[in-house]
Formats: structure tokens, C-alpha cells, sequence
């Protein structure tokens, strides 16, 4: 990055931190329009949940009681969040990886102009992630069911199982089946990033491919690949965040059942925080504390992670 | 479902969702013979200030109201706008329309709002000033609509009660051809027993070859296990509170029975039948609606549901030929089951504090009030949400079914008394009741899926955390000033098979 | 990287491509895909052909064909979800939303991909901070700054507070690609004497396409699904609703017009389909070095 850096006015090395700002003058009327969408949109919502955290507040009257870190305390003894911190994990763990592959095979393919209906697959596969969720649940329960769904259907006739499957019912196979039906409804999306990414392979390498002799495979292996890596890191970490996202999808369907089965982080959320026991007041304060620290703790485990890599990394030998 | 005003709009679904059948009519018809009467204006009717907004929950809520206000809106002068909303937006959507001026002339509190609360909060407002003849308007109600703690507070009046909660959600609805495979007559006269019950399930499977499962349940949504079994353990002769920090509470001795003989008992049947593998496959995804549409579809034999699906059974599925009778008891009991309170406080309607056309709201408030305006919601809800006063369902139109489902529930259901009313301050606590997870509902969900296994220990466990999150709460108010005691939750002066009069 | 492009040139061995020609290959993968697509897309075709039955047949009958074909779903979705009202609403929401994303996001990651300004470390690391906290489960911050600002009412507030979604992700998709671009791009239009603003405009940009298609695509289903707030905002001037809370008058606690749902969603889902058809000539024509295959 430090090479596009090029504009900074020849200056001398004792220049002021207000020459310097003034030199970057034009760059920050250009932050403006950015930071106060950011600000107002994303940063303040932030901070006002963490200060909701430390309330003991229902998020409908006007009693807030401070509580100081009482929720985080209660949160660290609940088994509840804790295991619906695991699923989130195990969820986001199933689905990227998958998405991401399966993305970046299918835009490899359709990225063939030759291909002449290329534009109609593409649409096809990106059809899902324009189709409601509400519906996707209807017709996933009526696809996935026990009793004469299509899909027991197919694998009870060729003998695959002996007994209909409870596909969303089971406390064992519901993870699966959710990750399954995001991976279908998403990969479309995760197809659009990677297409995005191969426009960047210049043309000339491809021809330059062609001409040396090289079969599409290799091209795609050795000359496409290597380019788009890069990507990969962005690409993993969009599918990444919004794999957290993927409370729509359980509220419609299991509703994090059975008995919290499928409660990822979102849904014990969205439960303590708008949908009580009836007749009981929700708990804002302390879903937002939930929030808090369910991003804290992502955010440590990515700092390790990328700790540990820069760590190996050094031991290369011949590294810079 | 949010309603709205297209005059067109509402003809499709009327056709569909009324108990009247009247298909082909442009409205529904609030009166039997011509339009509704909205007589003279109860006073001196201030100028429209904009629109009259209203907002509730929807559903057959949305069918009465939203024409019934236009035509109110016609008569008086003034434009309507109707909003029906589900409860988790409505739970949003109020407060933040109560703060930022937006929300409408009259709406529905948050389902788990006490009313008190809302007024504390001076979100509403008394209707007295709006309603010349009050006193005279409240007597007409039957006893117990107006609760001091629910719907009143310091004597003035603020909720509009104009639905009875004498409903049962757990009605043993069945299609008469599945149940044609059984050894079983069932009528509201000659309800099942609990073995009748678990053996007609075993029936219908077995002789459809599997075809049709016996029973379905809407499993994924939670609730509905805390029903089917609470209200089944209520057959079976407990009698306790339904919802909120009163489940599961018997205000007879002050104790929670959520482990008693039977609730167990309860359980164990709902277990027993997925055992005999009569229970739908993959009820542990399906919603109550999809699994309500299941059964009218003829894919289940029976299903324990509210009385709303009747009319619109009779309307959308015509062909579909079915009965009903009374939620199962173990043989040789015959237990009721119970509601909170006698009005149906989640159908309360309140008047803004704010509102912009108060005097209007409260015309429309005192008219749900008269005998005419609640033949008029009787005529188009039916049993759905039974009008609270007696004489209109008996006025009003609808099929001999709907009629016999209002009567089964006047005999099924019970009111409890209500812990407002003996003091104030339990809404303090019902505030700062932290519900055990997991509740009644999820731990009978848990036993169903497999993975709680200990039915006596489970519910041991739960009641326990329920009895000790009630003192948790109650030490909580009283630091706060509440001034509460348990004690004073006993009610021994109650007849379970009576409605508790105070 | 753009070193590393040309450096990792692979010249791998030249070996003759298998007996089958490229064109019969490229039949036989559209025949795979074909297939592929069919069953990938079986249960939107469900869902149209549920929006063409009775509710009653939905649960009966899974099968694909319904029986007694009725528009009837549509006519009701049509008004029942007020879409010819709705539908102007949610352009201006969406069109209005695009715009300022993509401006706001490029602006902002051009400057964050090539310029080092003081505040810039701190500047993404509060980016990168706010990736991790879950957004969302409260609006009640942004309304009451909405109505603060006097924009808690309009769709004009509506249409800014739609913006904030993934505003982080975007700019960070323009950091990381504007940072990869050759800086000879700029000291060429300074050398012109062109301003910033007309680099910027006339020459980054234009070279950002497919950032600029992935977010105005993503920022379009976005505002295009957005219930609550769209909800929240309009609550008091139903004349400003969008699509998605049209949409919702089919589902309500004990009824759900299954029927109307499929039928409402279909007409909902049509433009972003459409859309998307015309946005993919872009990646395939639009850009400068546009591969050919």
C-alpha cells in the first residue's frame, strides 16, 4: 500500500501535525460522506448497545437500572450462551469454507464467456438469495420433511436409509441441514465476489497462456488461482460475518429449536431480548451485553489466529 | 398481518377467513340485515386532526376493524388507518412510536406489557374524560372485565375489554374421516379420556398404513408444548396460573405444581404417543399454521389447537368434514382449564396519551361496548375471539359449530384470580421475574426431541428454579418499595371449577 | 500484486488437451450445469408454482403442476400488499441507497486503500473493530438519532439509515482494491493538471467496476429486504411503506396467507432478477481488461 503513497508534498522531517493534516486536506473531505454514515449508522448503535449492556433494562419503558457489569458476570455463568457461542463457531466454521469453494468453482465456470447461457446459470444460482427467507422456510420444511418429502422420498426409495430422516427435527442433523440450506441460499453471493475477483486476471495472461500451449485447467491452476488468492482472504472474512447473520433463516424455521439444538448467538439474542417466555419482559440489557461479548470473543480468536500465522510464517525460512 | 385501507383488498380474505361465508360481499356484514348503525356522535365531536389511526395484532382483529373503521370513519367524518402487526414488532414498534410521537390513537400494549406499566410510563390515557356515560357503559359488561390492576387502576378506566378470554388454544380438533378409522365417537359430550386419546392416535396411523399420522402438534413453536401440556395437566384436576410468573403457580396453596402427578402425566402421554410412532413425522420443524394446515388438508388425524380454525376451516376447506370436543382428561377426571384473567388482555386496546383524535378513539372504544358493536365483532369473528358479552354470541351469526364451540369453552374455562388486584405491586415483580431456562415449554420440547430424558427430574428441577426465581423477585420489589408477600398470592377462598370472582 | 501478476506467469508445460473439442466440452458442461441449475432452483420453482394454487392445495398437493391453476394469489398480493404504491417507495429507498453507498464506501476506501493520513490506523481499526460486534439486534440507537434529526418520519431518513448496513465491508472492498491499482493511474492525470475530484471521478471509479457492481448489487438486496426499520419509520405514514412490509401482511400469528406470500414475493423478487440479468454485461463487457475466455 505504502507504494501508492506517492502525493505527500515534499516536506522537511520536522513538518507540524497541522501541516500534515493540512497536506491531506482534500483526503479527508473525501472521508466525510463515509464517516458520518459510519458514525451515525454503525459506530453510535455500537456504543449505545454497550452501554445498554450495563443497564438492567426491558428496552421498552423508562426504568433503567445500572448495573454496572452484572450481565457480563450472569452471561459467563449461563450455559446457554456459552453453548450458543459454540454453535456460531461450528456454524460459521461449516458454511464458509464450503460456500467459498463451491462459489469459486462455479464462477471459474461461468466466468466463460463461451459459455452461451452462462448469464442464464449464473441468474439461476443467484436465485435464491433473492427469495424471502419466510418462503424459503415453507418450502424447505415441505422439501426436508419426514413424511413424503421429496427428499426422503429419493433417498428412502434408493435405499440410502431405512427410515425417513427428521432432517430439521433431529437434535443431531438440524446443524447440518440449516448449514446445508444457507450454503444453498448464499453461495450465490460468494459466486458474484469470486466473479468480481477474476475480472482482474488481465486478458493478456490468458492469451499468453494459450499461446505457451497451456490447457484450460492449467490456466485456471496456475495462472488464475495465484491472482485471485488474494481475495480469498476478503471473500472468507464477508462470508465469514455474515454467516453470524443467519438468524432470519433459524427464526423461520426450528426457531433455535429442538430444546436450543440450532440456538446460534443471534437467535439467543433475538430471545432475550425480544421474545420472553410470554407473559415475562425481555431482557435488552442483557442481550446487548450477549452482543458485546460474543464480538469480543470473535475478535480474540481472530487475533490469535492471525497471531499464530505471522508466527509460522517467521519460522519460514527465508522470509523477510 | 398488516391491514390496509384498499377497500378491494380486503375481499379475498374476507371470503376466506369469515365465519359467515358471505363470499361474495363487499364488506362484511357487521349487522344482520343492513348496515351498521353508528347512531348519533356520544358528544360534541371535536374537528379530525389528521387521520384515526389504530393498531393491534391482526388476524381476525384485522378483519373486523379495518372496514368497521372505515364505515366509522364515513359516518363521523373522518379518514381511518388500520395496522395489524405481529406481536415481536409490535414489542418495537410501540415504545418507539410512544417516544417519538408516531404511534396512533389507539393500539395494543407490548404482549408482555402489564397495562400498569404503560400507564406508569404515561404512554395512555383514562378514557372516563371521552366517555360521558362510563359508569353506566361498564355495567353492561359481564362481571369481571373491568379488573382493578389489569384495565383499571385508581378507578379509572383505561383498557377496552372487548374479547373474552374463555378460549382454549388446546381443543381436540379431528377430521371425522380419519377418526371414522377409530373405535371412537368423539362429541363434546362424550370427550376422550387420556387412553382413548393415545389409542385413537394409534388407530388412525395403524389402519391409514401410516398415511395419516393421528397426531400433529405445531413443535418448533415452543409455546405450544406449554399449552398442550398445561392445560392437559388442567384436565387432569391441577389448577394453576397459564402464563408469566404465574405458571404452573396454584393459588390455592401458594406452591408450584409443575412437577405434580399431573403435569408428569401429561407428559408421559405426549411421550407415549411418539413412541407408538403416532405423532407426525418432523413435527419438531413445523409452525403452528403449517401444522394447522396439515390437518385440514386431511394429513393428520388430530390436532389440540385454538377455536379460531374452525370458521376458517368451514370457509378455506370446505370439503373437509370435522368435529371437535374438549381438551383430553385422564379417565375419571374433569378438571377445567384456565385463563388470567376473563378479558382477553393481549385484544385490550388503550388509548394514547397523545392521540391525536382521542374523543374518536373513544367512540369507537365505547360502541365495541355495546350490545350492537359486539354482535357486530361476533358476527364476523365468531368463535375466534369470542365477543365478551354472552348475548352477542348468542345473537350473532354463525355456523351451529362455532355456536358449540363457544359453548364447550364457557363450560372448559376457568378464570384465575389475578394477583394485580390483590396488590398493585406484583407488577413489580412480574417486572423483575426472570423466567428459568429452560421454562415449562422448553423442557417438555426437550423430553419430546430426546434430549432431556428424566420426565419426574426435569420438571423437579424447573419447579424449584420457578419457585426460587418468585422469592428472587419478590425480595427484588420489596428492596424497590413494592410491599409484596407471597402469602398473599394464596387465594384460598378459589373453586378451581369456578371462575374466581375476588 | 500487480509485480506478482506478471512475475507468476506460469509457463506450465504444454500438454495436448484430451481427445474432446473445446466446443463439445463446453456442451456437455452446460448440460452438467443445466441439470445442476434444475435442482438448485427446485424449490423456487416450487414457490411460483405455489403462488398459481389455492392455500388449500399447497399442503395437500407438493407437486409441481397445480391442479386448478388461479391468478387469484396475484390479484390479492397486487393489492392486499399495496405493490403499485409500495413499489415507488422502495426504488427511491433503494436507488437513493445505492447512490450514496457507493460514493460514501469508494470515496472513503480510496482514500483508506492509497493515502496515508494521519488518523488512518485509527480510522480502520474502528472499522475492523465494528466488523465483529453483531449489528442489528436493536434499532432503537439509530431511530432515536433519525428522530433527532428530524428524519424519523420520511423516506428520506429511511433511505440514510438504509446505507449503514455493510457500509464497513464495501469501503473495505474499495480499500483493498484501489491499494492494488498502479500509481503511475494518478500522477498521469496530475501530470494533466486534473484535480482530484475529476481523477477520482473519471478515472478510479470507472476502473472499480466490479467493486462498484458487487456493492450496488449487495446494497440493492439489502434496502430491497429491509423490514423493520422500513416498519418503524413509516408506522405513522403508511403512504411511505416499502415492498418488504407489504409483503409481511401475509403472515400473522395464526393465519398465514400462504398462497398470497408466494405470489407477493414473486412480483417482489422480479425487478432484483431483472436487475441482475442487465448488471452481469458489465462484468462481461463493461470493464477495460474484460477477459475473453
Amino acid at each position: 500500500m505504502s507504494t501508492a503513497d506517492h502525493d505527500i508534498p515534499a516536506a522537511g522531517p520536522r513538518t507540524g501535525l497541522g501541516t500534515r493534516l493540512w497536506a491531506h486536506r482534500v483526503d479527508y473531505l473525501f472521508l466525510v460522506p463515509g464517516l458520518v454514515i459510519f458514525g451515525a449508522f454503525i459506530l453510535w448503535p455500537m456504543l449505545a448497545s454497550q452501554y445498554y449492556s450495563l443497564l438492567d433494562w426491558s428496552g421498552f419503558d423508562s426504568r433503567r437500572i445500572f448495573v454496572g457489569l452484572r450481565n457480563y458476570r450472569e452471561l459467563l455463568a449461563d450455559e446457554f450462551f456459552v453453548a450458543a457461542f459454540w454453535r456460531s463457531v461450528w456454524f460459521t466454521l461449516a458454511t464458509v469454507p464450503l460456500q467459498m469453494l463451491l462459489g469459486l468453482v462455479l464462477a471459474v465456470i461461468l466466468n466463460n464467456r463461451l459459455l452461451k447461457l452462462s448469464a442464464v446459470f449464473r441468474t439461476l444460482i443467484f436465485l435464491p438469495v433473492v427469495t424471502p427467507v419466510a418462503v424459503i422456510a415453507i418450502v424447505m420444511a415441505l422439501m426436508l420433511s419426514p413424511f413424503n418429502g421429496p427428499i426422503n422420498d429419493l433417498i428412502t426409495g434408493a435405499g440410502l436409509v431405512q427410515r425417513a430422516v427428521d432432517f430439521l427435527g433431529s437434535p443431531q442433523l438440524v446443524m447440518w441441514s440449516l448449514a446445508g440450506i444457507y450454503v444453498w441460499k448464499w453461495t450465490g453471493v460468494t459466486m458474484i465476489y469470486w466473479l468480481a475477483a477474476l475480472q482482474t486476471v488481465p486478458d493478456e495472461l490468458y492469451e499468453a497462456a494459450r499461446l505457451d500451449g497451456v490447457t484450460g485447467r492449467q490456466v485456471t491452476m496456475y495462472v488464475v488461482m495465484p491472482i485471485i488468492a488474494p481475495f480469498a482472504v476478503v471473500i472468507g472474512l464477508i462470508s465469514a460475518i455474515s454467516a453470524l447473520n443467519v438468524f432470519p433463516l433459524i427464526q423461520a424455521t426450528t426457531q433455535g429449536g429442538p430444546f436450543f439444538a440450532s440456538e446460534v448467538m443471534e437467535v439467543f439474542i433475538f430471545r432475550t431480548a425480544f421474545a420472553p417466555p410470554s407473559g415475562t419482559f425481555p431482557q435488552l440489557g442483557y442481550a446487548s451485553a450477549a452482543g458485546v461479548l460474543f464480538g469480543l470473543a470473535i475478535m480474540g480468536l481472530t487475533i490469535l489466529q492471525v497471531l499464530a500465522v505471522r508466527r509460522t510464517r517467521r519460522k519460514e525460512p527465508g522470509h523477510g | 398481518m398488516i391491514y390496509r385501507r384498499t377497500p378491494m383488498s380486503r375481499r379475498g380474505f374476507l371470503a376466506g377467513a369469515s365465519a359467515l361465508g358471505i363470499a361474495a360481499a363487499a364488506r362484511p356484514a357487521f349487522a344482520q340485515d343492513a348496515a351498521f348503525d353508528f347512531g348519533e356522535p356520544m358528544m360534541d365531536m371535536p374537528a379530525p386532526n389528521g387521520p384515526l389511526r389504530w393498531l393491534d395484532s391482526g388476524d381476525q382483529k384485522g378483519v373486523f376493524f379495518e372496514p368497521f373503521l372505515a364505515e366509522y370513519g364515513q359516518a363521523r367524518g373522518i379518514e381511518t388507518v388500520y395496522d395489524g402487526l405481529p406481536w415481536s414488532e409490535i414489542a418495537t414498534v410501540v415504545p418507539l412510536g410512544v417516544r417519538n410521537g408516531s404511534a396512533p390513537d389507539a393500539f395494543t400494549l407490548p404482549l408482555d406489557m402489564p397495562p400498569a406499566v404503560a400507564i406508569d410510563q404515561g404512554w395512555v390515557q383514562p378514557l372516563d374524560p371521552y366517555i360521558p356515560d362510563i359508569a353506566e357503559w361498564r355495567a353492561g359488561f359481564p362481571a369481571g372485565s373491568f379488573v382493578e390492576g389489569i384495565n383499571m387502576r385508581d378507578g379509572q378506566t383505561y383498557g377496552l375489554p372487548f374479547t373474552s378470554d374463555r378460549r382454549s388454544s388446546c381443543l381436540l380438533l379431528f377430521g371425522r374421516e380419519a377418526m371414522a378409522l377409530t373405535e371412537f365417537e368423539p362429541s363434546p359430550e362424550n370427550p376422550l379420556t387420556w387412553d382413548q386419546f393415545r389409542a385413537a392416535a394409534r388407530q388412525i396411523t395403524e389402519n391409514s398404513g401410516g398415511q395419516i399420522p393421528g397426531f400433529i402438534i405445531g413443535g418448533a413453536q415452543v409455546n405450544r408444548w406449554r399449552d398442550v401440556t398445561l392445560q392437559m395437566a388442567s384436565r387432569a384436576g391441577a389448577h394453576f396460573g397459564m402464563a408469566g410468573f404465574v405458571t404452573g403457580f396454584d393459588y390455592t396453596d401458594g406452591e408450584y405444581k409443575l412437577n405434580s402427578p399431573e403435569v408428569v402425566g401429561a407428559v408421559e402421554l405426549l411421550l407415549a404417543m411418539r413412541d407408538d410412532g403416532s405423532v407426525f413425522p418432523g413435527v419438531l420443524s413445523l409452525n403452528a399454521p403449517q401444522a394447522r394446515a396439515f390437518t385440514a388438508q386431511g394429513n393428520a388425524g388430530m390436532i389440540l389447537q385454538g377455536p379460531w380454525n374452525v370458521p376458517i376451516w368451514e370457509a378455506e376447506n370446505p370439503d373437509f368434514d370435522f368435529g371437535f370436543t374438549w381438551t383430553p382428561a385422564p379417565e375419571g377426571a374433569d378438571g377445567r382449564t384456565y385463563t388470567n384473567s376473563l378479558p382477553a388482555t393481549a385484544n385490550m386496546m388503550f388509548l394514547n396519551a397523545d392521540a391525536q383524535n382521542p374523543a374518536h378513539a373513544a367512540e369507537v372504544f365505547r360502541l365495541m361496548g355495546t350490545l350492537e358493536g359486539q354482535t357486530a365483532w361476533a358476527n364476523v369473528v365468531g368463535p375466534s375471539d369470542p365477543a365478551i358479552f354472552p348475548a352477542a354470541n348468542e345473537q350473532a351469526q354463525m355456523s351451529d359449530r362455532s355456536r358449540a364451540v363457544i359453548a364447550l369453552q364457557e363450560q372448559q374455562v376457568r378464570a384465575t384470580p389475578v394477583p394485580y388486584s390483590a396488590n398493585t405491586g406484583f407488577v413489580e415483580v412480574a417486572r423483575l421475574f426472570q423466567m428459568p431456562t429452560p421454562d415449562i415449554a422448553q423442557t417438555v420440547q426437550g423430553l419430546f426431541a430426546g434430549q432431556l430424558t428424566d420426565v419426574q427430574g426435569s420438571l423437579d428441577t424447573l419447579n424449584q428454579a420457578m419457585s426460587d426465581a418468585l422469592d428472587a423477585a419478590i425480595e427484588e420489589a420489596n428492596a424497590g418499595g413494592a410491599n409484596v408477600t407471597r402469602d398473599e398470592l394464596v387465594f384460598a377462598d378459589w373453586d378451581p371449577m369456578t371462575d374466581y370472582s375476588g | 500484486m500487480a509485480d506478482a501478476t506478471m512475475g507468476r506467469t506460469a509457463r506450465a508445460p504444454a500438454r495436448r488437451e484430451a481427445m474432446v473439442s473445446p466446443r463439445a466440452r463446453r456442451t456437455i458442461t452446460s448440460v452438467v450445469l443445466a441439470v445442476l441449475c434444475a435442482v438448485w432452483v427446485y424449490p423456487i420453482v416450487w414457490m411460483i408454482s405455489a403462488s398459481f394454487k389455492t392455500n388449500n392445495e399447497i399442503f395437500g398437493d407438493t407437486g409441481l403442476i397445480p391442479d386448478a391453476p388461479t391468478v387469484e394469489n396475484y390479484a390479492r398480493a397486487w393489492s392486499e400488499a399495496n405493490i403499485g404504491r409500495y413499489f415507488f417507495n422502495t426504488m427511491f429507498v433503494t436507488v437513493g441507497s445505492v447512490v450514496v453507498t457507493v460514493i460514501a464506501t469508494a470515496l472513503m476506501g480510496y482514500v483508506l486503500g492509497r493515502r496515508r493520513f494521519p488518523g488512518r490506523g485509527l480510522l480502520m481499526g474502528l472499522m475492523v473493530f465494528t466488523l465483529f460486534i453483531p449489528q442489528g439486534y436493536t434499532i432503537i440507537p439509530v431511530f432515536e438519532l433519525l428522530t433527532t434529526a428530524g428524519l424519523g418520519q420520511s423516506l428520506w431518513g429511511l433511505m440514510l439509515a438504509t446505507c449503514g448496513h455493510s457500509v464497513v465491508i464495501f469501503t473495505l472492498l474499495f480499500a483493498g482494491y484501489f491499494a492494488q491499482m498502479p500509481k503511475e493511474l494518478e500522477e498521469a492525470s496530475r501530470m494533466d493538471g486534473v484535480g482530484p475530484v475529476k481523477t477520482f471521478w473519471y478515472v478510479m471509479l470507472p476502473l472499480s467496476k466490479p467493486i462498484v457492481v458487487t456493492v450496488v448489487v449487495l446494497q440493492t438486496l439489502q434496502a430491497w429486504n429491509d423490514f423493520l426499520l422500513p416498519l418503524v419509520i413509516t408506522l405513522a405514514n403508511p403512504d411511505l411503506r416499502t415492498l418488504s412490509v407489504g409483503v409481511y401482511s401475509f403472515r400473522g400469528e395464526h393465519f398465514i396467507d400462504w398462497g398470497g406470500m408466494n405470489a407477493a414475493s414473486a412480483i417482489t423478487i422480479i425487478p432484483i432478477v431483472i436487475l441482475f440479468l442487465f448488471l452481469q454485461r458489465y462484468f462481461i463487457d463493461g470493464l477495460a481488461g474484460a477477459v475473453k475466455g
